[in-house]
């Protein structure tokens, strides 16, 4: 679905990524983790087009992808949620929802005029949709409030609806239960399960908390000073020398 | 002049500046682009209407349609290079763009074809008024003012649609958030901020030719980076980000503006004096605004969808 050859990035002086080298099956929920700034996001904004990479390919459905813009990207059916969970302040949730949808009638500037019937029905069809979304992340009763007055969580919440409505076939989350109150989490769980088992989606997801990871990740990548150091089951993860290694100096070292 | 007349007569730089503050208002109020050039669509409009009107013997019609397209195409055109720009570069560009174009009008004095057109610094005068002919010197001043309110109506009309569907949608995720978040989902952004500099364009342009046709006279000194300022102070006073706030807006500014000349009537000032305070008289009603409502007159209207 998604591999990673070779990737280097640096920002500056800063290595970031220092050939970083991974695949994610497809119909899988993969575990990127490693303390941090050991590179987890940059994957995410090199893979998505955010970032140039300096080096190394990323293949996604075994197309290369090439230095392209990021929307092009998304549109090959990339989605990405960001670690500091962007909304439009001044949006409503549900304009938030209906933003989503890649390539809408109603986004042409004569379509606008042209085919107000069609954009219509879509705008119904979707907003429909978003309905079964609110439910899900549960914001619907703020459904009007605008983006700007939702707490941390809920923003990450409002994200992760917003890739639901967009229909991605590969989905990057970083670190989606940060800051969700632990109710939350268990719902945020179970929805994320179902993308993969019941609308058969790719999900690879930076995360911190390992309750979570060793209850929904089929594979966990374990990144550190932007090289892969460890790959496996989410067991074999938490045995592992060099990653309890990591975490253990990490906090030391990086302060 | 005649209260009536007067009354007209600012109802129909209402309504002009009405098209203008419609514009800014798609640019800096929906989608976040500070344009401080704005005054750049309203020249073109004004010049290209009257060198097409003029020069080349062409019905009011065309002039009208030929400045938009112009005024069109140069919003296109200057933001192609700026469309990734940060928001402070891009009104720096902006207004020296519209400087260019003062200037160019300024400096280029030619004869096209034969025809009359003197510009330069003396401008062009004798401009025809469309229908002019059909109607008494008292009448046409309310014919010209219908076909203002006719223009303003299709503006808003055009403009208020557009803000309200799924393209208004992403321009207003542009202003938000910047270009991470629509890119993400798959929006190119580039595009969507040329696409509303040339439909800010074409309705500025507009504006220019109804002022050109309505005054029958115009030069570069008219189209100083302070008309900008005028749109600016319409769009933060009226409501930015809310079409009827805009219009709103251009209503308070230009009866503002019009009203230090009565002034003179109960105070002893100069002229000149009372043109700069006019200027001062709107920096005020901005910092008022600013101060005790931030978000104008009409505030932006939150968006309220049912199933
Ligand atoms: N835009 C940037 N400019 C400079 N340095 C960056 C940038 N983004 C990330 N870095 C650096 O790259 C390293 C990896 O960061 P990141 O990928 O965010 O780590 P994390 O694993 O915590 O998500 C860090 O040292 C960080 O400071
Ligand atoms: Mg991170």
């Amino acid at each position: 679905m998604l591999r990673l050859e070779n990737v280097h990035k640096s920002f500056g002086g800063i290595v970031a990524l220092h050939g970083v080298s991974f695949h994610v099956e497809p119909h899988s929920i993969t575990g990127l983790i490693g303390p941090n700034g050991s590179g987890k996001s940059t994957s995410f904004n090199v893979i998505s087009g955010f970032y140039s990479k300096d080096r190394g390919e990323i293949y996604f459905q075994g197309k290369k992808i090439e230095d392209i813009e990021p929307y092009k990207i998304a549109m090959m059916g990339i989605g990405r949620t960001f670690q500091i969970s962007e909304a439009p302040e001044k949006m409503t949730v549900l304009e938030n929802l209906l933003l989503a949808p890649k390539n809408q009638i109603g986004e042409g500037v004569f379509d606008v005029f042209l085919h107000p019937k069609k954009i219509k029905k879509e705008d119904r069809k979707h907003l429909k949709n978003a309905f079964e979304i609110l439910e899900l992340i549960q914001l619907h009763d703020l459904r009007n409030e605008y983006a700007g007055n939702l707490s941390g969580g809920q923003k990450k919440l409002l994200s992760l609806g917003r890739i639901l409505m967009s229909g991605p076939m590969l989905i990057l989350l970083d670190e989606p239960t940060a800051g969700v109150n632990p109710t939350l989490i268990k719902d945020l769980i179970v929805a994320i399960k179902n993308l993969r088992d019941e609308k058969g989606k790719t999900i690879l997801l930076v995360e911190h908390n390992m309750k979570v990871i060793s209850e929904i990740c089929d594979r966990v990548i374990v990144l550190d000073f932007g090289k892969k150091i460890a790959e496996g089951t989410p067991e074999e993860i938490q045995k592992n020398e060099k990653v309890l290694e990591a975490y253990l100096s990490g906090s030391s070292k990086r302060g | 002049m005649g209260l009536i007349n007067f009354l007209v007569y600012l109802a129909i730089m209402m309504g002009i500046y009405g098209i203008l503050s419609l514009s800014l208002n798609l640019q800096y109020g929906f989608t976040g682009l500070a344009n401080f050039g704005q005054v750049a669509f309203f020249c073109l409009g004004a010049y290209v209407s009257t060198i097409i009107v003029l020069t080349f013997d062409m019905p009011f019609i065309f002039g009208l349609l030929g400045g938009m397209a112009v005024a069109c195409v140069f919003g296109y055109v200057i933001a192609i290079p700026t469309a990734n720009l940060k928001e402070d570069y891009w009104a720096i560009v902006t207004l020296a763009a519209a400087e260019i174009v003062r200037i160019f009008f300024l400096n280029e004095d030619w004869v096209v074809g034969g025809g009359p057109y003197v510009g330069g610094s003396f401008g062009v005068g004798g401009i025809p008024q469309p229908l002019r002919s059909l109607f008494s010197a008292h009448t046409y001043p309310f014919f010209y003012l219908a076909i203002v309110l006719v223009c303003l109506f299709a503006t808003y009309i055009i403009i208020n649609t557009l803000t309200q569907s799924p393209f208004g949608r992403v321009i207003k995720s542009i202003r938000e958030g910047g270009d991470n978040l629509p890119q993400a989902m798959g929006k190119n952004v580039k595009k969507f901020r040329v696409k509303v500099m040339a439909i800010g364009g074409s309705f500025g342009g507009l504006a220019g030719c109804l002022w050109a046709h309505f005054h029958g006279f115009i030069s570069p000194d008219q189209f100083m980076p302070l008309e900008t300022f005028i749109v600016w102070a319409m769009v933060i006073v009226g409501g930015k980000a809310n079409n009827k706030g805009a219009i709103l807006g251009a209503v308070i500014i230009m009866v503002f503006y019009n009203s230090t000349r009565f002034l003179k009537d109960y105070i002893p000032v100069e002229a000149v004096t009372l043109a700069s305070l006019r200027m001062v008289a709107i920096g005020i009603l901005i910092v008022v605004a600013m101060l005790f409502m931030k978000e104008g007159f009409i505030k932006e209207k939150r968006v309220v969808y049912s199933k």
